[in-house]
């Protein structure tokens, strides 16, 4: 008698909506995309493989291919070269609305005429679901978006939150295979942008949809993804994990890109090791081979770095930033180093600006790469 | 104390800038509608007045039984209609064209738009005669003519009205998110576009609709029996039954506009009622328990 989807639908954990769209993620395999604006190249030959329900956060610089790859993936940007495959199918040539993709834009993008529950409705009276059925199914989402009281509203009449999450259940309504996300949260004020990131997430894990999150958001990225893709300059730099990506970066970009750094001057010592601040540390990963004896730069993060304060210290504190539980300490060193540390919120009660203190690096750096003149970010 | 006084001075400040304006605007809205109404006022009496200050049908009467008047605002009527429909099939589909795939070529086409503002209208007939007469009979020497120079004149006007709500969209983001969900171009038009443009639309009809209704120069030249050339035609022989057809033709005019604006704004709201219908009875469906929900319906405590 019972059937399976009501037997599902009382699983606290697994809402009824979810069964009514579950479905095992599919592979999603780009290979040698290129595209290109004129002179301006968006795409400079990305490959990427995004494993079934995973999620994938693109990270990177205002103009560096990321939105465009996402487009490609919804066949709104059409390729100069390379494939896209969905589920082991090649949808390069397909049009956008046959390729079952699920998208949420970063502007307001819910139709102006129909209500949140014509809006997610929406995909499936294209796809001819008969009326009863497809408003039960939008309820359903809108449920589990949170807002299963607000299906007869307009648009006009909802916030900026409760409109990205209408835009969410009307993108997964439809059974999408692959779920595409454009920056949803750029828009939102901070504490609903962590609330709602922590929705997609879970309703993503839920789900089981692969799903490509554009951000330019660090934190918004680091957070909520599987795996992290460092774009720049229409490349892939780096798709690590979160905790790879800011560990072990790729790159100097991705290590300057990725969280803060200092680029502190150092030399390479004999036995794999780099000095910096006075102290010998092992020698990370270099952007170029270095021999003993060799000027580097060496890039560290904040937390690497201990200050404390020194009458007789190099260091003088130029700039104090209150986060909270932690305090950034911007010091300016000898020769125009600059080197940004995070100490705690009552260690930097005495450490303000003006005041003398000594610099101390307490781990490996990042990386090691060739001097630049722009020594911290 | 002081701060009371001070408090007095800015109340009485504020009142004293409205009591300048207010009798100032309504000073003109007075004289603007003394401007319309006078004349008009004045021609509806004359329009109903007989020999020696009588009231009296009469004119109205005579013009009742004018065969060719009647006929001529039949042929308005289906100008007009047929203008209306042409301009929105040539101009919705351009203004997206152009606001999507080349905003750039924007100010080409309204550059276009404005030629029938700069072109004599002596030349634009006689363009009109050379360009058309080696078409089928079914065309040149029938309404469908004039409807379709009616679409060039009334260009400057209708293209204007059509663009700025194409622009007032979010034209991009919208087509994409209705591709994504899986709408082919013509779905997006009958179920995302045409309903956002519902307003835009009405003016363009509006406009096109008065310009076909009241233009004389190009029917008399092209020799068309319409409703403005029966109307000069009476006029130049009855003075009386000229200026009662001249009110009511001024009412018709009112008319046909007002019931192009209220057809448009039931519409609206029909669709408005239709989809949060269909909402509250989702709502009721669940709440009689027909589907159990794994998540509780919780708020999420933002302001709408």
């Amino acid at each position: 008698m019972t059937e399976p989807a009501v037997v599902l639908a009382r699983d606290p954990v697994r809402p009824a909506a979810a069964d009514a769209v579950a479905r095992r993620g599919v592979r999603v395999e780009v290979a040698g995309c290129e595209r290109r604006f004129g002179r301006i190249v968006a795409l400079g030959g990305v490959d990427l493989t995004i494993e079934p329900g995973e999620l994938i956060a693109l990270l990177g610089p205002s103009g560096c291919g990321k939105t465009t790859l996402l487009r490609a993936l919804a066949g709104l940007e059409e390729l100069d070269a390379g494939t896209i495959r969905l589920g082991g199918i090649d949808v390069t040539a397909l049009a956008p609305n046959r390729r079952q993709v699920g998208m949420v834009f970063q502007a307001y993008s819910l139709f102006p005429n129909l209500t949140a529950l014509a809006n997610v409705s929406f995909g499936l009276r294209l796809r001819g679901v008969a009326s009863a059925a497809r408003r039960r199914r939008a309820g359903e989402l809108l449920e589990l978006v949170g807002l299963g009281a607000h299906g007869d509203r307009f648009p006009h009449q909802l916030s900026g939150g409760q409109q990205q999450r209408v835009a969410l259940a009307r993108a997964i309504a439809v059974e999408p295979r692959v779920l595409l996300l454009d920056e949803p949260l750029s828009a939102l004020d901070a504490k609903v942008r962590t609330q709602l990131r922590d929705e997609i997430r879970r309703i993503q894990l839920t789900l089981g949809i692969t799903t490509l999150y554009v951000t330019h958001d660090q934190d918004e990225a680091l957070s909520v993804a599987d795996r992290v893709g460092v774009m720049d300059q229409g490349r892939l730099q780096q798709l690590a994990s979160p905790h790879i990506v800011y560990e072990r970066p790729a790159n100097a970009f991705v290590a300057e890109f990725v969280g803060s750094v200092s680029r502190l001057p150092a030399t390479v010592g004999p036995n794999g090791t780099v000095e910096v601040l006075g102290r010998r540390l092992p020698l990370p990963p270099s952007a170029a081979p270095a021999a003993p004896g060799d000027r580097v730069d060496a890039l560290v993060r904040p937390e690497t770095v201990a200050v404390r304060r020194d009458a007789n210290g190099l260091g003088l504190v130029v700039g104090r930033a209150f986060l909270g539980a932690v305090s950034r300490l911007d010091v300016a060193l000898p020769g125009e180093v600059r080197l940004i540390a995070t100490v705690t919120s009552i260690e930097a009660t005495t450490l303000g600006p003006g005041v003398a203190v000594s610099a101390e690096v307490t781990a490996p750096p990042l990386f090691v790469t060739a001097p630049s003149s722009a020594r911290s970010r | 104390m002081t701060g009371q006084r001070a408090g007095r001075r800015r109340r009485r400040r504020a009142p004293a800038g409205f009591r300048v304006g207010a009798p100032f605007r309504w000073a003109v809205l007075l004289a603007t509608a003394v401007y319309f109404l006078v004349p008009l006022a004045a021609s509806a009496r004359y329009a109903v007045q007989g020999n020696g200050g009588t009231f009296s049908l009469g004119a109205l009467t005579l013009m009742a039984h004018d065969g060719a008047l009647w006929s001529g605002l039949l042929v308005s009527l289906a100008i007009a209609a047929g203008a209306s429909a042409i301009s929105l099939a040539l101009l919705i589909p351009t203004a997206i064209w152009v606001n999507l795939r080349m905003p750039s070529f924007g100010r080409v086409i309204e550059g276009l738009t404005l030629m029938p503002l700069v072109v004599p209208t002596v030349v634009l007939v006689l363009g009109i005669i050379n360009a058309f007469k080696d078409l089928p009979g079914f065309f040149f020497g029938t309404p469908l003519l004039l409807a379709v120079e009616y679409v060039v004149l009334a260009l400057p006007y209708s293209y204007r009205a059509v663009d700025s709500g194409v622009r007032a969209l979010d034209l991009r983001t919208l087509v994409d998110a209705g591709r994504s969900l899986g709408a082919t171009w013509p779905q997006l038009l009958r179920l995302v576009l045409l309903p956002n443009l519902r307003e835009a639309i009405l003016a363009a009809s509006f406009l096109t609709v008065a310009y076909s209704l009241g233009e004389f120069v190009v029917a008399n030249l092209l020799t068309f029996n319409t409703f403005p050339t029966r109307l000069y035609e009476v006029g130049t022989e009855y003075a009386d039954e000229a200026v009662a057809v001249s009110v009511l033709a001024l009412t018709l005019t009112w008319a046909v506009l007002l019931s192009v604006s209220v057809l448009g704004g039931r519409g609206a709201s029909r669709e408005a009622r239709r989809s949060q219908r269909a909402a509250m009875t989702a709502r009721e469906a669940r709440r009689l328990g027909s589907e159990p929900f794994g998540r509780p319906a919780a708020e999420p405590g933002e302001p709408a």
